[in-house]
């Protein structure tokens, strides 16, 4: 398969301009710069199938046409930089390997909307790739592809990287707003929406980086030649993070649809020392997990995760093997979700922690019968009743832990201790 | 104005374009539960309490958000909300403590009414609760308990958005979020205590009432405050015959739903001081007790042997005690002088949001009734200071106490030939008169006061007054008859229909169409 979202990132000195440049890059700019008009792009992202990649999977040419093309407000491109969701690492490869694919493709989400000021709002803890992509968007300036009149166009946008002060809850685009207004992180109450009333009030498209990053080889390629990729409604390639239990951990681009067992064993290696898979969790913490016994006809698209009965989501994949304790790894996700919820709304500030709280006792030996199906409606009152998708992030993978792994979640309950890790 | 019409409940609802779903349920008698929503302030939709059940959307949705559209179906009663709403009530209620027994909102606490309604359910929480700071002082009228609180941010928005001075946010994360003081402020805005009265819990009490009265025990009375002439509108609330608190009472056209902390507690001053329980008269070595008629006999034929009278009506006086007395000073004295106090001071930005540069809630009534001269009351205090009258008949203000130049006045006030003061308690300056009438404060009497504006609005008695006082307006009543005059109305509301009868800008005015929310007078 063709790489289109890695297709630099082992180059050498891939960061850089030079590098970028020799590699086709900024090719698609001047396309659009020459001979595109912003509705043009639009329609040919439109065409090309692109749905966001942060973990909702919203069409993304759909999402910005949205945006009002009449208001006498600024437009704002906001590239979503803030990679945190637990077992995604996947924009940081970008960040680091390949800055000027997302600059590329900020530039052309910010000319197709009619922005001339974009930021990128990345994570505070990814000090080197901040550095990175800093670096690239001053080679970018110097090289004429920001700033004023664009490649002679006439067309300005300025880019501006706004380093995050390490919350999860700026990973949620109006949480990121917030943040980015010089607010508490908080989400914003929709409707509005951000396509009429995000950042400072004004229009407003939220991007993942590797959906601006796929920007480019999709102008440059055609959206025909990356809608022939994929499936029916999962269009192109997507990136997905592995990590836990596997013999070869790291980024994989693969092309949508592809066979989810197949790719954890033959291209991940499969699980390492003679054990067994317990399960895994396909789309990062937030996603409900899926048993060895449920992944044999699952393939990597949306939609086949979603009759599954969980989601594609960031695709950060994680790993465990028969030497997991479920209990605790649902612990574990609880406790980051009760750290991490933003408490504004009453359901998950209050109930993040009450299933974290549980959930810990049920793990050291002090759970009650009751607890299991406390939990589940919790997470059931939770789910859909808050403000923000982040009540369903802990909700889910919280309930589908019990329901999947119930058996495992009783015998700690009666042995009154950890049965699976000595340590517990 | 475009007409939208949906069905809440299965009722269906006609309501106007732009309006919330939980605004059109209000406007057809369905209440759907909340707390962070408040018609005054930005929607901030945390409580998560609102939520409905709408035809076509598979989630829940906050009635505080959702603008109604055309043929909307609302449920407030399906399975799935009264689901959700006991679901709201348990996280709500896990870290709380519920101290409701040592807790001074109980009994006007939304917590507790919710409970009742939407949840009745025993506890299923068995973890430790989480503690938070308790009894912080957040200002001179505000205390704060951090585990009472639900984070429900109408405390933050009033002060983002009403007054915009900004004390408080909320810290930490997660179940640790609180609400705190920015470092270096203090909650001490004109208008501070007003977050009291909108935290629907106990986390914000008021720290001059809490403890005095459980308020299942108060007794509620419309009235106006007595602190300046915006008229806003009250609800007295009283125990014992003694006020415990002034709560806003909701007024579009004059206060919307705030008073000022200076209004607030004004009842204090005006209240809690030592009552006379008797006239008294000047004889040799000082003031005495004496009987009714003795009082007022000696009013009567002093003032008119003294001419020229000086009349001072306080701001404080009705509309109707002002009728009376103008009628009354022309009868015994027809050169007499009056006015009503008046002074101005300088408001800060926010006091001028709800506060009136004056003290006299009535200036502008008393003045349409009569009781006014050329200049207004500056002129004739400098006047009565130069010893220009005879005499003088002062209504409930301390002249000698408001003025630091009373030396001059002092001296005046002694010399008139005859001093009449009319008031609660024997002030300074009622300790140099030739006769004291023990009358009524505001919380005692009916009446109607106009405000600045020239709105007419009613005043309630909440108290009943000592014994051996009379009322204000019976004094007048009394004196008038005495003097010879017509005989006065023996109510407020008949003197109120004389003065609609005699008074060209009140004509067909009464306390019916004044009701409780007032009426504008033309311009």
């Amino acid at each position: 398969m063709e790489k289109i979202l890695l297709r630099n990132v082992d180059a050498p000195e891939s960061h850089t301009l030079a590098a970028y440049r020799s590699r086709g890059g900024y090719r698609a700019l001047e396309k659009v710069a020459r001979e595109m008009s912003p509705a043009r792009v639009i329609e040919e992202v439109k065409a090309s199938g692109l749905r966001g990649r942060g973990g909702a999977g919203f069409p993304t040419g759909m999402k910005w046409g949205f945006v009002p093309k009449d208001s006498p407000k600024p437009k704002y491109v906001v590239c979503n930089a803030d990679e945190s969701e637990p077992g995604t690492f996947k924009d940081r490869l970008l960040i680091e390997k390949d800055p000027h694919a997302i600059i590329e493709g900020t530039i052309i989400a910010a000319y197709s909307i009619g922005s001339h000021t974009a930021f990128i709002y990345i994570r505070g803890e990814l000090a080197y790739a901040s550095q990175v992509l800093q670096k690239a968007i001053d080679e970018s300036y110097q090289a004429g592809y920001l700033g004023k009149s664009i490649l002679g166009t006439g067309y300005d946008l300025d880019v501006v990287l706004h380093r995050g002060a390490g919350a999860y809850i700026c990973g949620e685009e109006t949480g990121l707003l917030s943040s980015l207004e010089g607010g508490k992180g908080w989400p914003k109450v929709k409707p509005p929406f951000p396509a009429t009333h995000g950042l400072f009030g004004c229009p407003t498209v939220v991007n993942n980086v590797e959906t601006l990053a796929a920007l480019p080889w999709i102008i440059d390629q055609g959206a025909a030649q990356y809608a022939a990729l994929g499936t029916e409604k999962s269009k192109g390639t997507k990136l997905f993070s592995v990590s836990g239990h596997i013999r070869k951990p790291g980024v994989y681009e693969v092309e949508m649809g592809y066979p989810f067992k197949r790719f954890l064993e033959e291209d991940c290696g499969g699980v390492p020392n003679g054990r067994h898979l317990k399960g895994v969790i396909p789309g990062g913490a937030s996603m409900p997990v899926l048993r060895a016994d449920e992944i044999g006809e699952v393939r990597m698209d949306y939609e086949s995760f979603q009759a599954a009965g969980t989601m594609l989501g960031s695709g950060g994949v994680i790993v465990m093997d028969e030497t997991t304790c479920m209990v605790k790894a649902a612990w574990n996700i609880a406790r980051f979700f009760a750290h991490e919820s933003c408490g504004q709304c009453s359901p998950c500030r209050e109930g993040c922690h009450w299933m974290e709280k549980i959930f810990w006792r049920v793990e050291n030996g002090q759970g009650e019968s009751a607890d299991l199906d406390l939990i589940l409606n919790i997470s059931g009152n939770i789910m859909g009743n808050t403000i923000c998708p982040f009540g369903d992030a802990a909700a889910m993978p919280a309930a589908a832990f019990i329901k999947k792994y119930r058996a495992e979640f009783e015998a700690h309950i009666a042995e009154k201790r950890c049965v699976i890790s000595a340590s517990g | 104005m475009d007409l939208v019409k949906l069905t809440i409940d299965g009722r269906e609802v006609t309501t106007t374009k732009g309006r919330t779903v939980i605004q059109a349920a209000e406007e057809a008698g369905i209440a759907i539960p909340h707390y962070c929503y408040h018609p005054k302030l930005a929607i901030a939709g945390n409580c998560r309490m609102c939520l409905v059940e709408i035809e076509k959307m598979p989630k829940l949705q906050i009635a505080c958000n959702t603008q109604v559209t055309e043929g909307m179906e609302v449920r407030t009663q399906s399975p799935k909300v009264l689901q959700a709403r006991e679901a709201v009530m348990e996280f709500f209620l896990i870290n709380h403590p519920l101290d409701c027994p040592i807790c001074d909102q109980a009994g006007e606490c939304w917590l507790q009414d919710y409970y009742m309604q939407h949840d009745l359910r025993k506890s299923r929480f068995i973890e430790g609760k989480h503690h938070d700071r308790k009894r912080e002082i957040f200002g001179p009228h505000v205390v704060f308990d951090g585990e009472r609180c639900i984070k429900c941010t109408r405390c933050v928005r009033f002060l983002q958005e009403v007054t915009r001075t900004e004390e408080l946010t909320v810290v930490n994360r997660g179940d640790h979020s609180t609400i705190t003081l920015f470092p270096g402020k203090v909650l001490d805005n004109p208008l501070s205590a007003n977050i009291n009265d909108i935290c629907p819990v106990g986390a914000l009490t008021d720290r001059d009432f809490r403890f005095r009265v459980r308020v299942w025990y108060l007794q509620k009375t419309p009235s106006i405050c007595p602190g300046c002439s915006t008229g806003c509108n009250i609800s007295i609330e009283s125990y014992q015959n003694r006020i415990a608190r002034f709560k806003p009472r909701i007024n579009e056209e004059v206060n919307s739903h705030w008073i000022c902390d200076e209004g607030r507690y004004c009842f204090h001053a005006l209240t809690e001081v030592e009552r006379l329980a008797s006239p008294l008269i000047r004889q040799e070595g000082g003031l005495v007790p004496t009987d009714w008629q003795t009082a007022l006999g000696t009013v009567v034929s002093r003032l008119s042997a003294a001419p020229p009278a000086a009349g001072v009506l306080s701001g404080r006086s009705t509309n109707e005690e002002a009728f009376l007395f103008a009628k009354l000073l022309k009868q015994l004295s027809p050169q007499a002088r009056m006015e009503v106090f008046y002074r101005e001071r300088e408001l800060t930005e926010v006091e001028r949001i709800l506060k009136s540069p004056d003290r006299s809630p009535n200036f502008r009534g008393i003045r349409d009734m009569g009781v006014s001269s050329d200049g207004g009351f500056e002129p004739l205090l400098r006047e009565l200071a130069q010893g220009k009258f005879s005499s003088a008949y002062i209504v409930a203000e301390d002249l000698l106490a408001q003025f630091a130049a009373g030396q001059e006045l002092r001296d005046a006030l002694a010399k008139l030939a005859f001093l009449v003061v009319q008031d609660t308690h024997l002030s300074e300056t009622a300790r140099l008169a030739h006769v004291v009438l023990p009358a009524t404060n505001f919380a005692e009497k009916e009446g109607t006061y106009t405000n600045r504006k020239g709105r007419v609005q009613r005043l309630s008695p909440a108290l009943v007054p000592p014994a051996g006082v009379l009322q204000d307006l019976e004094i007048f009543g009394r004196l008038l008859s005495l003097a010879g005059a017509p005989s006065a109305p023996p109510n407020s509301r008949e003197v109120f229909s004389q003065i609609a009868r005699e008074v060209s800008r009140y004509q067909g005015l009464s306390y019916e169409r004044i009701g409780t929310q007032g009426v504008q007078l033309e311009t």
